[in-house]
């Protein structure tokens, strides 16, 4: 699956975007996240087991909160969005 | 006096005379200052079926209680009139330092009344206040305008002025400050060029006092250390400006399209987004008075044929220009940008308007002979060629100049024009974001996202999340959200600090400003009686229940891709509800009890 990242995720992952597989929910996603793009990303990204308040999740658009949260299922042709809070006006 | 500074000018431009006025105090109590002040004044004095740029017009400049203050981000001040481009009430309000410096000069607003027969400027050094003659700057921009008046009056100044767009009647000309600061919408610049007043600077010695200064302090420390907290106000908004949400509301599904016509996803998004602009254009961040968030943008296009250097672009103009007129070239979107700031108008209704033209023309229903160019989406050079003849109204720009209501209903199509009470709504897609769409048709002043900002909850889960894709609660929320966003307007101080401050901190700072001692729902209060008040102006200037509407293609047209795919905005359950939230009849009318429950009237 295809996830992309947004402002200043982009600092922890130097990347756009990654392509993925193997994962069958949003929790294990971001496990691998972690193992790839290392401590600063998974310090931004947890709050000591769930998600961090900051940060905003969706698949194909949906925010997570709305699903099932860590635990929402996703398959290989769903597009991930990882963003922290950020807003503008 | 503590909070306001207790004085009002009044300027009457027919006869050139100036007067110094105590300030009202029972309405300053009721109505706060800026946004709420300034239209209680306005309704006092003028007829609500005045033609807005004939000489009974006013215009009124009005600072807030906590404008000049040490207020978390207190900037602000506010433009009042009634609007040429709706009709409705007009307001806008813009940082910078003119605000703060009016106050300086111990003022809490200006009173502009009649027309001049020449062009003038408004010069206040402190009580020393003069017209002078602006013949020779009739025509300048904004930035020559700007120059010229600092060099006649003093380099410590503060200017506010219109550039051509204004002078010409532009219908959504704007008021600039400081140079790239704007009262931005609904065409107040236009009003100011119909009175023929092309300026006002100000420099003042004075300070503002407050009735508990430590109390003051603390609440003002507290406020700030909230901002210094919270990731949008102290990461987000310095690091990428307002535009970091083109690429989240694309994402989501809901960033508006070629005129709204190809639903909330725009293939290139990336290439006009805040991350881009940071990365190639971005020169600093830059702050306003007193603002310790910073999201301005000094930017620069080093080179190519859009080489130019501005401020800005904001998420809102990265999106008419980009997204909503299909164009991907975001040196354009900047070029264009900056010619509105320096001709003096709303970019968000020209871009708009542009887009709007550019379906008219792919139908077939304009033609290459009246544009005088082929027009399309996606055409970068149209956007930066367009902008500039419709500020100095050349050619096709003077059509251009009327906002893209009355463009396409001169041709018959008035259900292409994507706005409300004929401005243009921002860049939420209401299918996909159903709060804004209330929001929108709500809204006191027409199309407009900073009455009511929904996206907040909805979007981006501040304070708390909503889910955007139902209807479920959004009257109370949009209730609140525009009532506590009247009394911040009215405060003097910036919306972007309710994305980490709610009503207890504005309280807390108004109480020790002002020496009062009342709840925080009285506060809130405040904002109902404004936003109510706003109301009542509306509908004595003929609005009803049938303009609290939304375009067609919002309501009938399904969102074809994304997550809101299918859906419509439910306009119709949510606007029941919003009436009875607010205590309004059926027809939207506030009753007898709410007016007495507000002591309106």
């Amino acid at each position: 699956m295809k996830v992309k990242f947004y402002s200043y995720i982009r600092d922890y992952t130097r990347c756009k975007a990654v392509d993925v597989s193997g994962c069958s929910t949003i929790r294990e996603l971001l496990c691998r996240l972690c193992e790839l793009y290392g401590k600063k990303f998974h310090d931004a990204v947890f709050k000591e087991e769930e998600l961090s308040n900051e940060i905003i999740i969706l698949v194909n658009g949906r925010n997570i909160h709305f699903l099932d949260q860590l635990d929402t299922s996703i398959n290989e042709d769903d597009e991930v969005t990882i963003f922290p809070v950020v807003a503008g006006g | 006096m503590f909070g306001w500074t207790g004085n009002i000018l009044r300027v009457d431009l027919s006869n050139g005379t100036v007067k110094k006025e105590p300030l009202n105090l029972q309405d300053a109590k009721m109505y706060l200052g800026a946004r709420g002040l300034a239209t209680k004044i306005y309704m006092n004095e003028v007829d609500p079926n005045v033609d807005p740029l004939s000489a009974e017009n006013k215009l009124i400049f009005m600072t807030g209680p906590l404008t000049g203050t040490f207020a978390a981000s207190s900037g602000r001040y506010e433009v009042v009139t009634k609007a040429p481009l709706t009709g409705t009430i007009g307001a806008s309000n813009s940082g910078g330092h003119f605000g703060p410096e009016l106050k300086f000069a111990g003022f809490d607003g200006i009173i502009f009344e009649g027309k001049s027969e020449i062009p003038v400027y408004l010069y206040i050094n402190d009580d020393k206040v003069e017209l002078k003659s602006a013949e020779h700057l009739w025509g300048n921009n904004v930035f020559e305008t700007t120059d010229e008046v600092l060099k006649e009056t003093s380099m410590d100044a503060r200017v506010a002025c219109i550039g051509p767009a204004g002078e010409k009647g532009v219908l959504f000309a704007t008021v600039m400050n400081d140079k790239h600061r704007a009262a931005g919408r609904s065409g107040l610049g236009a009003v100011m060029g119909s009175k023929k007043l092309k300026a006002i600077a100000v420099t003042g010695s004075n300070s503002v006092k407050v009735a508990k200064p430590k109390e003051f302090l603390e609440s003002c420390i507290d406020a700030r250390n909230k901002l210094k907290a919270h990731p949008v106000t102290s990461t987000g908004l310095p690091t990428y400006g307002t535009q970091i949400l083109i690429n989240i509301l694309n994402e989501s599904g809901a960033l508006p399209t070629r005129n709204w016509r190809d639903g909330g996803y725009f293939e290139h998004a990336e290439e006009t987004s805040g991350e881009t602009l940071t990365e190639k254009y971005l020169v600093r961040n830059k702050g306003c008075f007193g603002c310790s968030i910073g999201c301005g943008r000094v930017t620069r296009i080093p080179e190519g044929k859009f080489k130019s250097f501005g401020e800005g672009p904001e998420y809102e103009s990265g999106w008419s220009y980009g997204a909503n007129c299909g164009v991907r070239d975001l040196a354009a979107i900047s070029k264009a940008n900056f010619i509105c700031n320096e001709l003096g108008v709303d970019p968000i209704t020209m871009g708009c308007t542009i887009a709007c033209a550019m379906e008219l023309s792919e139908r077939g229903i304009l033609s290459k002979d009246e544009i005088g160019r082929t027009l399309k989406f996606g055409d970068a050079e149209a956007i930066v060629e367009l902008t500039e003849m419709t500020g100095k109204r050349e050619g096709f720009g003077d059509k251009l100049a009327q906002g893209s209501y009355r463009l396409a209903a001169s041709f018959g199509y008035p259900e292409l024009s994507m706005s409300v009470k004929r401005q243009e709504m921002p860049a939420y897609d209401g299918r996909g974001v159903q709060g804004m769409g209330l929001a929108y048709a709500t809204s006191n002043r027409g199309g407009c996202h900073v009455r009511g900002y929904l996206t907040s909850p909805e979007i981006l889960g501040v304070p708390q999340k909503l889910d955007p894709l139902v209807t479920t609660d959004k009257a109370q929320w949009l209730k609140i959200f525009q009532d506590l966003t009247a009394v911040v307007d009215s405060a003097g101080v910036c919306l972007f600090t309710t994305f980490a401050l709610g009503l207890p901190e504005y309280s807390a700072m108004l109480r020790s400003a002002l020496g009062w001692d009342i709840p925080d729902e009285e506060i809130l209060k405040i904002g109902e009686r404004i936003w109510n008040l706003e109301r009542l102006f509306n509908i004595d200037a003929g609005f009803s229940k049938a303009d609290d509407t939304l375009p067609p293609r919002l309501l009938e047209e399904p969102m074809p891709s994304g997550p809101a795919k299918g859906k419509v905005v439910e306009l119709q359950e949510m606007l029941i509800e919003y009436y009875q939230v607010r205590g309004w009849d059926e027809n939207g009318i506030p009753t007898d009890e709410k007016i007495e429950e507000l002591s309106l009237r």
